[in-house]
């Protein structure tokens, strides 16, 4: 008998050919618009920026995987994205030891320890960033960061000019469409609404990203502030500029739904997202941050695993006998 | 190999193939000098043997291995016995195979054995239990089990394969008859039919009660089955025998049709032979043949690292030698060169809830990997819903981390049955 030696394995034997990689890259792809955006509007240090960002948190990964002696994974492009994601949220001229710092917390403490790809029960790109934004607080004043920059703009940072100044004040200085297209100060990534905007349907589209979390947190952004600012107009301010400036479009398609911190169920999707945009619009108007995406996320991703085990019922379940 | 479209937001739709509409006639395999019957019975030294090496066997002989044996097989040829020996499957339940050489003159002259058939379950058992397309006698004539609906599948339960349907559009007085007769030796009151929404059969049913399935899969699963068309819901780890509903395919009532007419069996089984570029061929091969003839007759050259996949790619088994024979409940070979081989991974779930969007009976799957990964099949059968998979494969197929998820499950629900197992033996 001539013996051949076949592959033996189990069912399925198709496969819809996803993987991570095209994961990973479709998300960074999606990220494409804000990022070039980003980059012209703020040259060649947000180039820098980003890129450090990006390879050095693909560096704590390889570094990890080296100590602890597992597989090198950064193949999966898991900690590009935690890294690209990250530099997205700084300003442009953020310091290269910041820039390492925060990655190596956002992919070490946030990801690594935990056990990798997975298993972290924050966004880590979010740790990273509260991280930085407890320990140097002065890196974050965007309008102190742009100081250098000429813009045929309003050279104020949205948000702390609400906070610090009131609605009155601002009243007329941030046209929403301004905001949409990205005519404001703030991170590299995080101006450019519609960049976002499109990348984010992009992935929806893909099937990388739940519609449920960002639709819903859109809606929370939407009926919370709304709420607020019609009970006192005079102090808070309309869904506007809450909706277009800051972290808040970056929160809803690249912060809010990353997988591994957030929920699957349809409900508590709509949930999640709904109650991380409460807590924004909370944190802006009463806390006493000027922008609470970072921490209303992280503190949403603490509740992910309680509000997910709300969850259809399973077919023949409890029928004993039919 | 379906593949991903560019867009996704809605979930994959894996459809069903349809038999063509005037199909062409089966391709037949000349039955070869050896032949492999299985048998679902390990073989013990210390009892006596009925079957042994060099024995001559009839056409149409029963073949126990022992005298107290409740598995047997049919010889489909007149020839000596030339090897018995042990095959074990994926799980590594241990069976036997017999190899039988033909003897040519003698099989093409003989008639087959001929059985005292009567309108009883029990003598039908007796001797059908092997026919093409595997009737499920023996769960028909167990006293234990209250059988009161018997539904004929005429439409397959994997992708890609249109064996059944093939044999519904084509034999279509036999199924008439052989549901007659049915219905006569089991005596039970309700039969329905399954057949493809799309599938036009001219003439139709008569009397039986037909359920047009959806062209979408996994509705022709049993357990879809029951909840689409017999409002009824498979309760978690019980099949639907437990319900008293057996399945039957189209190919086994044609083949009881056959057999009670001559009072005899038949060997020939129809296939459909999927190969690397996707073409099907269909053949009707005896029961027995090694695949590697058929693969012969049609050029599809094995090479190593590619793999056999018989039943379906959704639900099916690979075999490891190409000399696996032809079984009675065959119906779909497909053959996958090494390149197209999907890779799997050793990664972790990352919680993308792409099998929660896609699992047809809502198993958290995400959490429940956790669990089977760690071995807790206990919790993971109390807590998170093991027992209710209807084991489609959709999960894995879908699975971004390209986790073996429908292999999980599987060796979760038969590490369970053992540990239960365990358990009532210490009890």
């Amino acid at each position: 008998m001539n013996n051949i030696k076949l592959t033996v394995s189990h069912a399925p034997f198709w496969h819809d050919g996803d993987s991570l990689f095209k994961m990973n890259l479709n998300i960074m792809i999606a990220t494409l618009p804000a990022v070039i955006f980003g980059i012209i509007q703020f040259g060649a240090p947000a180039v820098g920026v980003l890129a450090l960002s990006l390879s050095s948190a693909m560096i704590w990964e390889l570094i990890l995987n080296l100590i602890s002696k597992k597989k090198l994974s950064i193949g999966d492009l898991d900690s590009a994205v935690i890294g690209l994601v990250f530099g997205m949220m700084l300003p442009a001229i953020s310091p290269w030891w910041l820039v390492i710092t925060g990655t190596f917390v956002a992919v070490v403490l946030g990801k690594m320890i935990f056990g990798g790809i997975g298993a972290n029960p924050f966004n880590p790109a979010l740790v990273g960033m509260a991280f930085l934004m407890l320990s140097w607080k002065v890196f974050f004043d965007f309008d102190a960061a742009y100081v250098n920059y000429e813009f045929n703009f309003t050279a104020l940072a949205p948000l702390a000019a609400l906070k610090f100044q009131g609605v009155s004040e601002i009243a007329g200085l941030f046209p929403t469409g301004d905001l949409l297209m990205g005519k404001q100060v703030g991170a590299i990534g995080s101006t450019f609404g519609l960049g976002l905007i499109i990348g984010g349907i992009y992935l929806i589209l893909k099937g990388y990203v739940r519609w449920e979390i960002p639709v819903s947190f859109i809606a929370g952004i939407i009926v919370t502030a709304l709420c607020f600012s019609m009970a006192n107009p005079d102090t808070y301010a309309g869904p506007g500029i809450h909706l277009f400036s800051g972290y808040t479009l970056f929160g809803a398609f690249f912060l809010a739904t990353e997988n591994s911190s957030s929920p699957v169920n349809r409900i508590p999707m709509l949930l999640y997202g709904f109650f991380a945009a409460v807590m924004i619009i909370l944190m802006r108007n009463i806390g006493v941050y000027e922008d609470g995406t970072v921490l209303a996320i992280l503190l949403l991703n603490v509740v992910n695993p309680l509000i997910d085990t709300i969850r259809p019922k399973v077919l023949g379940k409890g029928v004993n006998n039919a | 190999m379906i593949k991903r479209s560019f867009f996704t937001l809605a979930k994959p739709r894996l459809n069903y193939d349809l038999v063509e509409p005037d199909p062409k006639e089966l391709e037949s395999i000349p039955i070869p000098s050896n032949l492999i019957l299985l048998l679902n019975e390990s073989i013990d030294g210390t009892k006596q043997a009925l079957v042994k090496e060099g024995n001559t066997v009839e056409k149409g002989e029963k073949l126990r291995l022992y005298n107290e044996s409740t598995e047997y097989t049919i010889s489909p040829v007149t020839g000596t016995i030339a090897t018995i020996d042990t095959f074990s499957d994926d799980f590594g339940n241990n069976a036997t195979y017999l190899v039988i050489k033909n003897d040519q003159s003698q099989t093409t002259k003989a008639n087959s054995t001929t059985y005292d058939l009567k309108d009883d379950i029990a003598s039908a058992d007796e001797y059908l239990r092997a026919l093409p397309g595997a009737p499920p006698l023996k769960t028909l004539a167990n006293d234990d089990i209250k059988i009161h609906t018997i539904v004929i599948t005429c439409a397959d339960t994997d992708l890609l394969s249109t064996t059944h349907q093939y044999v519904a559009s084509k034999f279509l007085e036999e199924i008439k008859q052989g549901t007659q007769i049915l219905k006569k030796i089991t005596r039970v009151p309700k039969l329905c039919i399954t057949v493809p929404e799309n599938l036009n059969i001219p003439g139709g049913f008569d009397s039986i009660q037909v359920f047009k399935t959806a062209l979408e899969y996994p509705s022709n699963l049993p357990a879809m089955i029951l909840k689409d068309h017999l409002n009824m819901v498979l309760p978690a780890g019980k099949t639907p025998e437990d319900l008293g509903i057996c399945f039957i395919t189209a190919e086994a009532v044609v083949s009881l049709a056959r057999a009670y007419k001559t009072k005899s069996a038949g060997f020939e089984k129809i296939l459909t032979v999927i190969d690397k570029q996707g073409t099907q061929h269909r053949v009707k091969a005896t029961i027995g043949t090694p695949l590697r003839r058929i693969f012969n007759t049609f050029s599809i050259h094995v090479n190593d690292q590619d793999r056999i996949v018989i039943g379906g790619p959704m639900k099916g088994f690979a075999t490891y030698t190409h000399h696996h024979p032809v079984q009675p409940d065959m119906d779909t070979v497909m053959i996958q060169d090494r390149d197209i081989i999907p890779q799997l991974s050793d990664n972790p779930c990352i919680n993308c809830g792409k099998c929660i969007r896609i699992c047809p009976v809502n198993v958290p799957v995400n959490i429940l990997v956790r669990y089977l990964e760690a071995d807790q099949y206990e919790e993971a059968a109390d807590k998170y819903d093991l027992e209710s998979c209807i084991e489609c494969g959709l999960c894995a197929y879908v699975c971004t981390a390209r986790i073996p998820l429908y292999q999980y499950i599987r060796l979760g629900k038969h590490e369970l049955f053992n540990l239960r197992a365990l358990e009532t033996a210490n009890e």
